[in-house]
């Protein structure tokens, strides 16, 4: 550090003076300046981290509240889910596990589900956790303020607290979805003594949340990073592993990358890390990639029609449209194998809880373009001059490059069977407004998660009541009919697994049928981890869970 | 001097008024608002929550009941809430301002000072390969993409040879205080200062190099060679006195421009200032922040601006401020 402070000396007065004449001792004394500040420096980056152990995840986009019980966006899921626990956890085949709730039952008439709670937990501020939080956080802060409460907590009429570890629901009508809408993601539970009595909304606790989760929140610094502590008194015991657990941001999705591969970041998952820079990180030692991790988000890449618009309100035409994409083309070119081919409403994912079937109207059949072709004759667009039969707009989704690319193959799918299509490329709130509040669109490209259960994850985008404008994500085809209307309706209330999954797989072929919407893909999410940590992803909420048993060596 | 600042800053106040005015119009004229992008963030929301947003921040009352509120907001010294970042826009503002500030002025003084440097070898060996050499990189940093400036010095400094961290303004894993966190901020500040300076270096290279060759010309530096002075106080004692002052306009000029460029540096580093503060406001339709930036960076740019223009009267004594 001497020669550092000497070299700025010398630096400063060859300046000031009459540097003219000895040029030559200025020059010497930026190299050496610049010398000082790489070697001196460079050994403070190198002795970082090591009593405390330490692991540094990245978050994107940047996160605007930490207040998961106010919102599920990524960003803030992504941080806030280790603040908070929820009543149960789930396993990979979304079976639900023990939580802050030991156990739970539901009555014969599925009207009654009582929860017997943890004995000894406490809150991040030393308060215990009991059936009274429990009561509050569903009825008054979920049900009101998550974007998804209303919906997941529909049929809660009331809680009972008979005793500080019971907590007992009382439904208006079965809701076997509810069951799985119980993670600390989903339904955070929240302390009651520090929300009771304020504006839900505006509580400072979405700056600084105090939860009940393995790590402590302690430092937010907007724009860079969120800084959590280890809590010591987590209900698990020697849980959780590390000491230290820090949320960076980088706006760059290149310098995102860089950051992970020089080591200083050691988690990214989502789409944190761009598609063609994973597959470069697989290549790269000491990197661990997978795809394991979303079965509970289970995102599918679409393609929806806005079905009161003329031609796209007639069913052969979308059946049309639906034969001419190739599915396997997309994945390979545009998310560069990231996916798998969707057949339907439903991800494939809900094969482990029989919702699934892939018995629907295959549109991913060999002579894809002779089909269309002809569904298009039979709907009255015969080929005019220069064969083209009709023009369209595609609005592609605003939230990556990769919908861009997508938008390219569809008007060069559809070039093939005689339709020209032009898109138009527009920023968040431009395309959200133009799409879900003015319906001003033909066919546009986005993902749906389908999340834990249909209810939440499917019904807004086919049912009647979702065609709501200035709603987002939810029915923009528009498109719904009374059948469809009453399956759902049916398999939300039904309590018989394999009852609703009749239900279920009745719905799928109606809806595959209809075609109000092409189902591309199901897209995998890549974890990209530094292979010093371990267990990054241990439950199919994969970095949406508490991190507890996260390690790094 | 004291009565032209005093001018120069009532002056200011019209200008100011009219940025807030114009900035406030303009970006409403955008489609969609931030309950919509808030929304679609929460992966589908009821539109019951939707509404409650748009009540609370107001989005629901007319536009110049919003504006008078705004401007009555801001004579007091109020830049109005950020709804997204639940703080208070002043509050954001203010903690963003230190990490451009130190990136600008860094950035700033290695460019004018290599610039100028650069542009005096250049011109005094007018011709050479010296001089062709000097020419051809600075059209190269002229004409090369800050952002790819920065990507291609990550890349070379910080992957392959792992000697600058990638971004940040601090290593965040390792919490440093006292004069560890200063070493470790200017470590972290080395690459995106030289990204941001490549391309000014290259414009005052250039200019100072015209400007010493234009001086060199005139009547004075013939009469000076006549009085018998040597070469060299001809050239820095009256020729680059004289050829400083474009530079000095230029300088007034960069600032602005260089609040610009820095929302790209500062996104490709995650350098947390304010261009990164207006780059993310601006996706989000987060308004009141990004017209409380708008407002913030154009008093600064008017402040440097009077500054520049004393240090006019500094240089060149036959210029009187009134």
């Amino acid at each position: 550090m001497e020669s550092f402070a000497k070299n700025s000396a010398a630096f400063s007065s060859g300046l000031l003076g009459n540097w003219s004449t000895d040029r030559r001792q200025v020059l010497k004394a930026l190299v050496g300046t610049s010398a000082a500040l790489v070697t001196g420096a460079g050994f403070t980056g190198i002795a970082s981290a090591q009593d405390t152990k330490t692991v540094v995840a990245l978050v994107q986009p940047d996160i605007s509240t930490l207040g998961q019980y106010l919102s599920s966006a990524l960003a803030t899921s992504l941080v806030a889910s280790k603040i908070y626990d929820g009543l149960l956890e789930y396993d990979f085949d979304l079976k639900p596990k023990p939580s802050l709730a030991e156990s739970f039952e539901v009555s014969e008439d599925g009207l009654t589900v009582t929860f017997k709670l943890r004995p000894g937990v406490v809150f991040h501020d030393g308060k215990p956790f009991t059936s009274a939080d429990v009561q509050f956080s569903i009825l008054e802060v979920l049900k009101n303020f998550h974007p998804r409460g209303s919906i997941n907590f529909k049929e809660v009429e009331a809680i009972e607290t008979p005793d500080e570890l019971t907590a007992v629901f009382k439904l208006a009508k079965p809701a076997p979805y509810m069951i799985s809408a119980l993670s600390g993601y989903e339904a955070p539970m929240v302390p009651k003594h520090l929300f009771e009595g304020t504006d839900i909304r505006d509580n400072e606790q979405a700056n600084a949340p105090i939860g009940t989760g393995p790590f402590k929140f302690v430092e937010w610094r907007r724009g860079q990073f969120v800084r959590l502590e280890k809590n010591e008194n987590y209900w698990q015991p020697g849980l959780p592993k590390i000491d230290r657990l820090v949320f960076r941001y980088i706006p760059d999705a290149g310098t995102r990358t860089a950051a992970i591969e020089s080591g200083e970041v050691q988690v990214a998952g989502f789409g944190a890390v761009f598609y063609s820079d994973v597959r470069h990180l697989e290549t790269v030692p000491g990197m661990e990639v997978t795809q394991k991790g979303y079965e509970m988000i289970s995102p599918v890449v679409e393609a929806h029609f806005n079905t009161k618009r003329a031609p796209f309100d007639q069913v052969k035409v979308r059946q049309a449209i639906s034969y001419a994409l190739d599915r396997q083309f997309i994945i390979d070119n545009v998310w560069f194998g990231f996916g798998k081919p969707a057949t339907g409403p439903i991800s494939s994912n809900f094969a482990a809880t029989g919702l699934y079937t892939s018995d629907v109207r295959n549109y991913n059949v060999p002579d894809r373009v002779g089909q269309a072709k002809k569904l298009l004759d039979e709907a009255g667009f015969p080929e005019k001059e220069g064969g083209i039969r009709f023009e369209m707009t595609i609005d592609p989704t605003p939230y990556g490059e990769e919908w861009r690319r997508f938008g390219e193959y569809v008007i060069q799918a559809l070039n093939t069977i005689g339709i020209k299509a032009s898109m138009r490329y527009e920023d968040v709130p431009t395309w959200l407004k133009r799409i879900y509040t003015d319906y001003d669109y033909d066919m546009m490209l986005s993902w749906i998660s389908n999340l834990a259960d249909p209810v939440t994850g499917i019904h807004r985008e086919y049912h009647s009541n979702s065609i709501r404008p200035g709603a987002v994500f939810v029915n923009a085809t528009q498109w719904s009919t009374p059948e469809t209307d009453a399956l759902m309706d049916q398999a939300a209330n039904e309590k018989d697994p394999a009852r609703r999954a009749e239900l279920y797989h009745q719905f799928q072929k109606l809806v595959v049928e209809a075609a109000p919407t092409i189902w591309i893909m199901e897209l995998q999410f890549s974890t990209v981890t530094s292979d010093r940590v371990k267990d990054a992803v241990v439950s199919p909420l994969g970095l949406y869970a508490n991190f507890a048993q996260l390690d790094i060596v | 001097m004291v009565r032209f600042i005093a001018r120069r800053l009532i002056q200011a106040i019209p200008t100011i008024l009219m940025i807030l005015v114009l900035s406030f119009f303009l970006l409403r004229l955008a489609p969609g608002d931030i309950a919509d992008v808030m929304a679609g963030e929460s992966g589908g929301a009821s539109e019951e929550y939707v509404e409650q947003l748009r009540q609370q921040f107001g989005l629901d009352r007319s536009l110049f009941i919003q504006l008078a509120t705004y401007i009555k907001n801001v004579a007091t010294f109020e830049l109005g809430y950020s709804y997204r970042q639940n703080m208070a826009v002043s509050e954001l503002i203010l903690s963003r301002v230190g990490p451009t500030v130190i990136l600008m002025l860094t950035s700033f003084a290695i460019s004018i000072v290599l610039g100028i440097v650069l542009g005096i070898v250049a011109a005094r060996n007018v011709n050479r390969p010296v001089d062709r050499l000097i020419s051809l990189v600075s059209t190269l940093g002229y004409a090369t993409p800050l952002f790819w400036v920065g990507l291609m010095l990550i890349l070379i400094f910080s992957i392959t040879y792992r000697i600058f961290p990638t971004s940040g303004i601090e290593d965040i894993a390792a919490f440093n205080e006292g004069f560890a966190r200063v070493r470790d901020i200017a470590w972290h500040l080395v690459l995106p200062a030289v990204s941001l300076s490549l391309f000014y270096i290259a414009v005052y290279t250039r200019l100072m190099r015209s400007s010493l060759l234009e001086q060199s010309k005139m009547d004075y530096v013939v009469t000076a060679e006549a009085k018998g002075l040597p070469r060299r106080k001809v050239v820095y004692g009256h020729v680059l006195r004289n050829a400083l002052l474009p530079i000095l306009t230029m300088a007034g000029v960069q600032i602005g421009s260089m609040l610009g460029g820095s929302i790209i540096i500062e996104s490709v580093f995650g350098w947390p200032g304010m261009g990164l503060l207006a780059y993310e406001a601006l996706f989000a339709r987060d308004l009141n922040l990004l017209t409380g930036i708008l407002i913030v960076s154009s008093v600064m740019v008017i402040l440097i601006n009077v500054v520049v223009d004393v240090l006019y009267a500094v240089v060149d004594p036959r210029i009187h401020l009134k």
